[in-house]
């Protein structure tokens, strides 16, 4: 009957089509040619016409397989690419970090150096008050100096005065007895 | 008694000239282009050479990819330093700077753009420009060398706008402080002064050679490099490799060797430094030593990292030196190959 599938065919007349009719074919010349030994081009041909078939189907199947594989192949190469940009990227980003803690290590070196700044300033206060005190010590002690000079000053100054008193008393009872003594003698 | 029999090859006196300016051949200086694939080298005759560094880099590279695309005779003297901006590369050596325009130079054209000299004080001499330094904000760049000032001259007008005086010493190197903005020089005598462009003062000095972790009186105190990152820095040559924390003048960390520096940068956290003996260093901002690559000249004056964004896969540090090659390390751990004038 026509317009039959292969599958109907097997299931229906018990022999299926292509490659397996074909080999049905072959094994009855190869009887035949057993028998009566003048079929033997037939046979032949009808065994590379099986060859080729089965050959041809199976290099298209592989072909189509190879096709796959490529493409899968070539996803992953896409993806990888991908991934590899990715890493580069974090690379970068690694490299960045790695360069700041490395200059944060050499600025903190440098900084260990100086001393630590509360013990620099507790010394600066104890410095500052200690100044200070000196600082008032000698002030009282200039005050001092001053009082004692200007005592001294008074002091000096009244004896000179004194002094200057005596001398105009007795150049006065000089004058005066001088002058007593020109007065008798005119008197006389 | 016979003469000696003549050599079998007769040697062409051009060739032997070639072979003994190849011997003698110092590189000073190194730019990379603005598109990233081309490096630029300049030399102690004067030359400058142009590599195709996508050429070298490409994975058909020959030998003929390792030889300059173009070489052409920019000054009188020694190409000290070279800075590209966008589309212009500026060399100077020999008391003038040069302008060459990138596009012109790689399509061979090899002639200069524009030339200028500062004006120096006394007209006998012309003091070398050792040092170039672009402000790309203020569109501007820096000169310094045998004159001990700070020149700044603007690229659009070519006018120079201020000379910065203060250095007693003729001046080495400068560095951009991005931050602030500040330039830093750094001379033969020892100090490193930090200028503020806008005032056009001196806002800071650092003697380095006064502080006694990092003199070394037996070499001098010329300051041969200087790199900055804002708030740190790290200068070289005379006295040790020290990085310094700006904001206190203070040495933080000082490099264990020995050799003077020549050329002294920051990359990722690492800093790279180059100098006497044929090796890069890459120290850790701790003094760590990471790894020291040797690379093929017996002493190393410059080092160029090429970090275009145009041009990824071009991605290298070149270094050059005493001789006639420009080294080049693809991965920072190896030297992949050279290129040779």
């Amino acid at each position: 009957m026509r317009g039959m599938t292969d599958d109907e065919h097997l299931l229906i007349n018990g022999d299926g089509t292509g490659d397996d009719r074909r080999i049905n074919l072959l094994v009855k010349s190869f009887i035949k040619w057993c028998n009566s030994g003048s079929q033997y081009q037939h046979m032949l041909s009808t065994l590379s016409l099986c060859e080729f078939s089965m050959v041809y189907d199976m290099n298209l199947q592989e072909m189509e397989n190879y096709e796959k594989i490529y493409k899968e192949i070539e996803c992953s190469i896409a993806g990888a690419h991908e991934k590899i940009a990715e890493c580069k990227k974090q690379i970068l980003q690694a490299k960045r970090i790695w360069k700041n803690r490395q200059e944060y290590d050499a600025v903190a070196k440098v900084i260990q150096h100086h001393p630590d700044r509360h013990e620099t300033l507790k010394e600066l206060e104890a410095l500052g008050k200690e100044l200070a005190h000196l600082s008032h010590i000698k002030e009282s002690v200039e005050a001092k100096l001053e009082l004692r000079q200007k005592q001294f000053h008074v002091l000096l100054s009244t004896i000179h005065e004194l002094q200057q008193t005596l001398e105009n008393d007795e150049k006065l009872s000089e004058v005066e007895d001088t002058q007593e003594t020109i007065m008798e003698a005119d008197g006389k | 008694m016979e003469p000696a029999t003549p050599l079998a090859l007769p040697l062409d006196p051009a060739e032997v000239f070639e072979a003994l300016q190849q011997l003698h051949m110092t590189v000073f200086s190194q730019s990379v282009s603005p598109c990233g694939k081309f490096l630029a080298a300049g030399n102690n005759y004067g030359q400058i050479a142009i590599f195709s560094l996508s050429a070298a880099l490409s994975s058909e590279a020959k030998e003929e990819s390792k030889k300059p695309m173009v070489t052409f005779h920019a000054h009188d003297g020694p190409v000290y330093s070279m800075v590209s901006t966008d589309r212009h590369l500026l060399s100077a050596g020999d008391g003038e700077v040069k302008g060459w325009l990138w596009a012109e130079i790689l399509k061979k054209g090899c002639k200069e753009l524009w030339r200028r000299q500062p004006p120096y004080r006394t007209s006998l001499e012309v003091p070398e420009i050792n040092a170039l330094l672009l402000i790309p904000k203020e569109n501007s760049l820096i000169l310094a060398g045998g004159d001990c000032q700070l020149h700044s001259m603007d690229l659009e007008t070519g006018t120079f706008t201020r000379a910065l005086r203060g250095h007693t010493d003729y001046i080495h190197c400068l560095a951009l402080r991005e931050r602030s903005p500040e330039v830093l020089s750094g001379g033969e005598d020892g100090a490193v002064r930090l200028w503020d462009l806008r005032t056009a003062k001196e806002v800071q000095t650092i003697e380095v050679y006064k502080h006694e972790e990092c003199s070394r009186p037996h070499n001098g105190r010329w300051i041969g490099c200087l790199a900055t990152d804002s708030d740190w820095m790290v200068c070289g040559g005379g006295p040790a490799l020290t990085l310094w924390h700006l904001r206190s003048s203070t040495p933080t960390t000082v490099f264990p060797i020995r050799a003077p520096q020549k050329h002294v940068t920051f990359y990722q956290d690492l800093i790279l430094s180059a100098g006497q003996g044929c090796y890069v260093n890459h120290w850790q901002l701790s003094g760590e030593l990471k790894a020291q690559v040797p690379g093929s000249s017996p002493g190393l004056l410059s080092l160029s990292l090429n970090q275009q964004p145009a041009a990824p896969e071009c991605k290298v540090l070149t270094a050059a030196g005493n001789s006639c090659r420009v080294d080049v390390f693809t991965n920072l751990g190896y030297r992949a190959f050279s290129l040779s004038f």
